[in-house]
């Protein structure tokens, strides 16, 4: 099947978009760096899941997020680390701390599968979104395409700036000379790169539904947008007010 | 870079739009009110609120602005999963236009302020 043509959408949908969303589509079909494609499209399927569990919603609720026992409301594709780190990925993001993500390591969700998995879950989370907020259904997920993940870690990624190891400014050569291409390498887009195409996928959905990233120093308005720089920071403003995100 | 951008643009802005301020969201920004709206019922997750956030801004504004609007509140629905699931702080907390904003936005109360070395 061919996803977001769009064709039930009462608003026109920009060609970029459509193309974006389909390109990810694709990519997250397949095998990544440290996930098959059918625990990729695992992850997208239980992120859905994560909005309506019932347990999230309990623990939201909770002065520590990590006291609290039980059981997400899951498809059971995934272990169950996994699982709790999509869904606290989607419903409780402000309260994930660096002890958190040291445990999971522990228990076996490396911090590169980890990486990768918060951007699978981001992603897939913010296309449904845009569906979302114009009241479409979400598109249906795509079958996985067979194939092993490269296990691709950059040896440049280092600690020091987040919860897990990135790749810094300087450091963003050869392979992955792409990665901040026309920016200072702000540490939001090295956030992801200890799996340096979740930096890729970012790039490329951030150019459809945001701007570009050579873009973002046009503070005035896109040529190919019908609103200004002013009028998206307002909407992203309070996106990110609501999500409590001090970043 | 609301602020940044109404600098750029020599506009006047109110930063409590941020804040969920409808008025404040309307100065200086064409749609204001409405645009906040619709990336509050977003990120609220409240559908409700979002049907007539969309309605409210498409019968205002049009179509193609609820599209683009819809694309920003999805994509920052997504960024800040990022900053948050990454720990990441703040890039340079020492500009005085940062720390205007944080200030005057009381950011220091958000408990992601840490990953930043914030207390509030």
């Amino acid at each position: 099947m061919t996803h977001f043509s769009y064709s039930d959408s009462p608003y026109p949908i920009r060609d970029d978009i459509k193309l974006e969303h389909r390109q990810y589509w694709q990519r997250l079909a397949g095998a990544g760096s440290w996930w098959s494609g059918d625990e990729r499209v695992a992850i997208a399927a239980e992120s859905r899941l994560a909005s309506h569990c019932k347990f999230c919603a309990e623990r939201r609720q909770a002065l520590s997020p990590y006291n609290l026992q039980g059981q997400h409301d899951s498809a059971g594709d995934l272990d169950e680390v996994a699982v709790d780190a999509v869904h606290r990925i989607v419903t409780d993001q402000a309260r994930i701390s660096q002890r958190w993500v040291d445990q999971i390591a522990d228990d076996g969700l490396s911090n590169a599968a980890y990486v990768e998995l918060a951007g699978i879950v981001v992603t897939v989370f913010s296309v449904d979104e845009f569906n979302r907020a114009l009241g479409l259904e979400l598109e249906p997920l795509p079958e996985p395409v067979d194939g092993e993940p490269s296990r691709y870690r950059p040896s440049q990624a280092v600690g020091g700036t987040g919860f897990v190891p990135m790749i810094t400014a300087e450091g963003a050569t050869g392979a992955e000379s792409d990665l901040y291409r026309g920016s200072r390498g702000a540490n939001v887009l090295r956030a992801l790169s200890l799996v340096p195409d979740a930096v890729r996928d970012w790039r490329r959905l951030a150019s459809a539904q945001y701007i570009s990233v050579e873009g973002m120093t046009n503070m005035v308005k896109q040529d190919d947008r019908v609103i200004n720089r002013m009028q998206m920071e307002l909407v992203a403003g309070r996106v990110s007010a609501i999500n409590e995100c001090f970043y | 870079m609301l602020r940044a951008s109404a600098l750029t643009t020599n506009t006047e802005i109110d930063l409590q739009g941020i804040n969920g301020d409808a008025s404040a969201a309307a100065v200086g920004v064409e749609f204001g009110a409405e645009l906040m709206q619709l990336g509050e019922a977003v990120a609220m997750g409240d559908e409700a609120q979002l049907s007539t956030a969309r309605q409210q801004l498409v019968e205002l504004a049009g179509a193609a602005v609820l599209v683009d609007a819809a694309g920003v509140a999805a994509n920052f629905q997504r960024m800040v999963r990022i900053a948050d699931a990454m720990g990441i702080p703040i890039d340079d907390m020492t500009t005085e236009l940062g720390q205007q904003v944080r200030q005057e936005l009381d950011l220091a109360k958000y408990e992601t302020a840490q990953n930043s070395a914030v207390s509030s």
